[in-house]
């Protein structure tokens, strides 16, 4: 992963300011960076967004389309998942190099929405057993300034709250063939319910003390970091440690509360955000990619 | 490779018709666990270590129907150049569950599944290796399941830690893996294949989730924690208690098959 490298007496700086509960920016250790949401950004897709988190940008596009059910779950959808680290971000990610970090991402995004109610997958289907809505949720990294799961996260919820999937009907003829029509009406969609997608808050250890979205200077400090999806009613839909150190299991616990806590006041203002930036209209102040 | 078009193809895709059983219901309940197995009890484990020759140390791990083996090789030196970070050594790790080892036949080449594994057993042995000896090298750790009756990650964590130690690896402490199956209120601790993947996906219900937690017993720290589905909080740190109740009961059985291993490597001299 694109990484810094950070001498002793700056780590030594960093650790003894989150120690007192103020960080290198002014922060203090439950605070987000100041963060950019900006919803449907590219025409071609079925829902996007682009969510900037301090210097880490990342762009999100989901495109629907018609495929086969899995043979386990005949009355349900699903979603695929694929991060891709644009070689814009770091020289690291050129060719092949950005592979390792984007398989990792997508199946942590995998567990992230193994589970039954994050997405209603049953309102995904079209007829069951035999067609189904399948989600492409593209990820694409544009810069990486630290804490890329929380910013991924937050701008997959924003790419799916904004995902149009076009009404179909299903005729049936004489002899019990079975059609697809699409409505003529371009406008005739449907919305998903994204109340339950889960956000991600990682938590890193720094010193005695983890702080929440920490740059990449602060992740050079820490030797473990704790990443958990939480929902807006507090449920915890994935939990993974990260890092090459071990972690206290009393710190486990007082990390899930933190990340409860953190994760559980993230939500309302960013379904506020969401709200209020469509109820805008064509009036929004487009934001784009130059800043 | 030129295909024979006058034989009769089968179908471009086939699924196993196991599959299709209706999944069992009666799991979940305790006196259904084999033998008079409780829900908080872990499987008797078999663990040796040395029975690959080639390999620096190897180990084979056994709970219940879940078989595990595991190779470690080097260290050796580095064969990335770019590391910038060359002070320590680092873990390189291959995950394979063999084609025939779930209910599902898999291919030969590695998903994305087991990518996923070999990262968390990564995560999971790194803090218990004393990487800083290593510098400049590599060390290959091997794992193949041989057959997947649940929790296989836990098991190759321990089964890995065992085949480091074998390797004379220098490690802080083992690792020992425990996974935990959460249903509703009821946990059910070293889950078998159906007990895991069982109810799960007919289930509705709240409270659902696998957690897997990997500990330093000595350090009592934890090393590795995976989990998913959707807990609440209070459940998350229950689970991850009980889990760690479950690693503690390994741990003898992982040291006897260690001295045993040290004791032939070398017998003690009798006078």
């Amino acid at each position: 992963m694109a990484s810094v490298q950070v001498s002793e007496a700056e780590k030594v700086y960093i650790m003894h300011g989150v120690r007192d509960d103020l960080r290198v920016d002014g922060r203090g250790c439950e605070d987000y960076r100041h963060m950019v949401i900006e919803t449907d950004v590219v025409s071609n897709t079925d829902g996007s967004a682009k969510v900037s988190l301090g210097h880490s940008d990342i762009l999100v596009g989901v495109k629907a389309e018609i495929g086969k059910p899995r043979a386990l779950v005949p009355d349900e959808g699903y979603l695929e998942f694929f991060v891709d680290c644009s070689a814009n971000a770091t020289p690291e990610f050129e060719g092949r190099g950005g592979e390792e970090l984007g398989i990792d991402l997508s199946n942590t995004l995998y567990k992230v929405f193994n589970n039954k109610h994050s997405i209603d997958l049953r309102s995904l289907c079209i007829c069951p057993g035999e067609h189904c809505w399948v989600l492409y949720v593209d990820v694409l990294l544009l810069q990486c300034d630290g804490n890329l799961f929380d910013a991924i996260s937050i701008a997959i919820k924003a790419a799916l709250f904004n995902t149009r999937i076009p009404k179909v009907h299903i005729s049936e003829d004489a002899e019990g063939g079975k059609e697809i029509e699409l409505s003529d009406d371009p406008y005739d969609c449907v919305r998903l319910n994204v109340e339950n997608v889960p956000c991600i808050v990682t938590l890193c250890k720094v010193g005695q003390r983890h702080v929440v979205d920490a740059t990449l200077q602060e992740k050079a400090c820490s030797v473990a970091s704790l990443l958990l999806a939480v929902t807006h009613k507090g449920m915890v839909t994935c939990v993974r440690k990260m890092g090459g150190g071990s972690l206290d299991p009393e710190s486990i616990s007082e990390m899930t509360e933190t990340g409860k806590r953190v994760g559980k006041a993230l939500h309302a203002p960013l379904m506020d955000l969401l709200k209020k930036e469509e109820g805008l209209g064509k009036n929004r102040q487009k934001v784009g990619f130059l800043r | 490779m030129p295909t024979d078009t006058k034989r009769l193809r089968g179908p471009e895709e086939s699924q196993s018709p196991m599959l299709f059983l209706p999944p069992d219901a009666q799991i979940l309940k305790a006196s259904s666990r084999d033998g008079s197995r409780g829900h908080a009890d872990v499987r008797p484990i078999f663990a040796r270590c040395g029975l690959v020759s080639q390999a620096k140390g190897s180990a084979y791990l056994e709970a219940g129907n879940t078989k595990i083996i595991c190779s470690v090789y080097g260290p050796r030196e580095t064969e990335r150049k770019d590391e910038t970070d060359m002070k320590s050594g680092r873990l390189l790790c291959d995950f394979r569950l063999a084609p025939f080892s779930c209910l599902k036949r898999g291919a030969w080449i590695q998903g994305n599944e087991e990518r996923d594994l070999s990262v968390a057993l990564i995560e999971s042995l790194q803090p218990g290796v004393c990487l800083h000896r290593y510098p400049r090298s590599q060390i290959e750790i091997n794992v193949v399941v041989l057959e997947n009756d649940g929790s296989i990650l836990a098991h190759a964590v321990t089964c890995a830690s065992i085949a480091l130690a074998d390797a004379g690896i220098e490690m802080y402490d083992v690792v020992l893996g425990c996974t935990l199956r959460q249903d509703g209120d009821t946990c059910l601790v070293d889950p078998t294949f159906a007990e895991e993947s069982g109810n799960w996906l007919g289930g509705y219900g709240e409270n659902q989730g696998r957690v897997t937690v990997a500990l330093l017993p000595n350090f009592n720290q934890v090393s590795g924690l995976h989990a998913d589905g959707e807990m609440r909080e209070d459940t998350l740190t229950e689970a991850v208690r009980t889990c760690m109740d479950g690693c503690h009961k390994l741990y003898p059985v992982v040291q006897h098959a260690l001295l045993r291993a040290v004791k032939r490597k070398a017998p003690p001299s009798v006078k």
